[in-house]
């Protein structure tokens, strides 16, 4: 059965983008061998949600551009809190896992919630989809596992 | 079809980190999942300097099972030994990455260089158990870290027995049998425990041969050491507990070493006389067949099924029922330890199965008459169906629950008087 993987990426080719810093997912679909890029889903960012989880924001008129950028690193928090965590995880919540460089631990646990693999590593992406769809096809039962592919 | 084994008796292979455990100052580190340490763990003297709450670990995950988990692997090796003094570092591979098919040996020879030795062992549970862990550890060892030597030492004996933590008097029988070896003039070289670890593993080139006491585990370890070094070995089958086994074992090992007969015997008779001095006083117990069971069954792994059964057959003359071991033993090795069992004194002969499946076991322990009530050694499992048949219970073999076992032994002339101290002390309760 067909699945769809999401990847976070900054160019399209390569994985390079921590999952705090995303702003937009390439969703790709699986079906059997054949893998297919289906859509750039872009986050929504929700202006009002941002000024409410940090006070500090509005006082540094530069921050939100940098901290949507920059992780965890400003005090405004780049993955928006845990509200924006959980509008990243309901925005690729059909699909069967996840690829991006980092990912933290709130994130990591809503989507274990969710049953949706993390896959936390930077390389192409066309490599990263051949390993893991060769993964799922031997889980599912469909080929033997094949390690060194 | 794949079967569930009911009660089983031992671990995965990577059990075996107790046995780099029982090393002083080595370290296991685990390339696993995480929770494997935790879940092989008892806690019957695993705390210390060491313990496998603190066993460096991958843990790793879904991730490291698509990608490989080799990078995790090198860097946990790196850190472990910047941040974790021991002599030793012995990696053990899991289930996980030996399916994956990560390349663990090549991670381990790139610290080759390292000054402290870093050595490598394939564990996965689907192996084998941890009997067979603990011979890929101590194979491992010798294989990977120590080279032959052209010194040889008169008189230095290796001594291998069978696996610590698993076998809850290791520490305590290990110290016995070395005695036992010191007192007829030789001298005892063993690895596990306090004051060995590595100054010991350094010294197993140089020994005159090799003596190794277990049924069968340790055999490839000895033969390998053969093959390597040119140490010759001697193979007994049989712990020796209590006095009949015991100065048999002298005996043998006596003249294997080319020690005088008149050191040996002497030695035997200072201990014959102070064990059959004790007997002696408890005779009137012994002879009050109310209190002891007519028949019994041992269930346990090969050293203490056949060393127990010896036991109480020749020092205590009781008569066996069915034995069994539980330690899956290897298949090419059953039939030479079955025949163990037909050397009994007085022309007894103990029928033994090898079996791994406790719900059997239990259903021929149920059927068998034992001509009234039973005397069963063996794990916690057979607690509760010795008390069904209304019998006595003691529990020698793993899972140990009920008792705590610090450095006490089964082995030698004490081991076989604390033996019997243990099974009449539970079988005088019945009429107090």
């Amino acid at each position: 059965m067909a699945y769809k993987i999401a990847v976070a990426s900054s160019d399209g080719v390569n994985i390079d983008v921590k999952f705090g810093a995303i702003d937009s997912f390439l969703v790709y679909e699986i079906d059997d061998d054949e893998i297919n890029f289906l859509e750039k889903r872009l986050i929504a960012l929700d202006e009002e949600n941002v000024t409410k989880t940090s006070a500090n924001v509005n006082s540094k008129s530069d921050c939100n551009s940098s901290c949507n950028t920059n992780s965890c690193g400003g005090g405004a928090k780049g993955c928006g809190g845990p509200s924006g965590v959980t509008s990243r995880v309901e925005l690729i919540g059909d699909c069967r896992s996840v690829v991006c460089a980092k990912v933290g631990f709130q994130a990591q646990k809503q989507f274990e919630k969710k049953a949706i693999s993390v896959f936390d590593i930077e390389c192409p992406i066309d490599f990263a989809l051949k390993k893991i769809s060769s993964y799922y096809k031997a889980i599912d039962g469909k080929q033997k596992w094949q390690a060194n592919l | 079809m794949a079967k569930i084994l009911d009660k089983q008796r031992y671990k995965c292979a990577l059990g075996a980190m107790q046995t780099v455990q029982a090393i002083e100052r080595a370290l296991p580190i685990l390339h696993s999942g995480p929770g494997c340490a935790q879940k092989l763990s008892d806690t019957n003297g695993s705390s210390g300097y060491f313990s496998p709450n603190i066993f460096p670990c991958t843990s790793i995950n879904e991730k490291d099972v698509v990608f490989g988990g080799v990078k995790k692997l090198d860097s946990t090796i790196e850190n472990a030994l910047k941040v974790v003094d021991a002599d030793l570092y012995v990696v053990l591979t899991g289930c996980i990455p030996e399916i994956v098919g990560d390349d663990t040996g090549e991670v381990v020879s790139r610290y080759a260089d390292n000054d402290k030795p870093v050595v490598y062992a394939p564990t996965a549970g689907f192996k084998g158990n941890n009997y067979k862990g603990h011979e890929q550890v101590v194979n491992a060892i010798i294989d990977q870290y120590l080279e032959p030597s052209d010194k040889k030492q008169k008189g230095l004996v290796n001594i291998w027995a069978d696996v610590p933590y698993q076998d809850l008097f290791w520490l305590g029988n290990i110290r016995e049998l070395e005695n036992l070896v010191r007192e007829i003039g030789l001298t005892p070289n063993t690895i596990f425990g306090y004051k060995r670890g590595i100054d010991n593993i350094n010294k197993i080139p140089e020994a005159e041969f090799n003596l190794l006491v277990s049924p069968w585990v340790g055999l490839s370890t000895v033969k390998k050491l053969e093959k390597k070094f040119g140490t010759p070995y001697l193979h007994l089958k049989t712990l020796p507990v209590g006095a009949t086994e015991t100065s048999k074992f002298l005996r043998e090992v006596g003249k294997f070493a080319g020690v005088d007969e008149f050191t040996v015997e002497r030695v035997i008779k200072e201990h014959e006389d102070y064990y059959y001095y004790l007997i002696e006083r408890y005779a009137d117990l012994f002879l009050e067949n109310r209190v002891i069971n007519k028949q019994f069954t041992v269930v346990a792994d090969a050293q203490y099924t056949l060393g127990i059964t010896k036991f109480l057959v020749n020092d205590l003359g009781l008569v066996p029922a069915k034995q069994f071991i539980v330690d899956d033993t290897p298949a090419n090795q059953r039939e030479a330890i079955a025949e163990e069992f037909k050397k009994l004194n007085y022309g007894i002969e103990a029928e033994v199965s090898f079996e791994t499946d406790g719900f059997k076991i239990h259903d021929e322990i149920r059927n068998h008459d034992y001509h009234g009530y039973p005397l069963v050694l063996g794990g916690y499992y057979e607690k509760d169906v010795t008390e069904e048949l209304k019998g006595n219970f003691l529990n020698i073999s793993w899972p140990v629950q009920d008792k705590v076992v610090f450095d006490r032994a089964y082995a030698g002339y004490t081991g076989g008087i604390r033996l019997i101290e243990d099974i009449y002390t539970v079988a005088v309760q019945r009429f107090n």
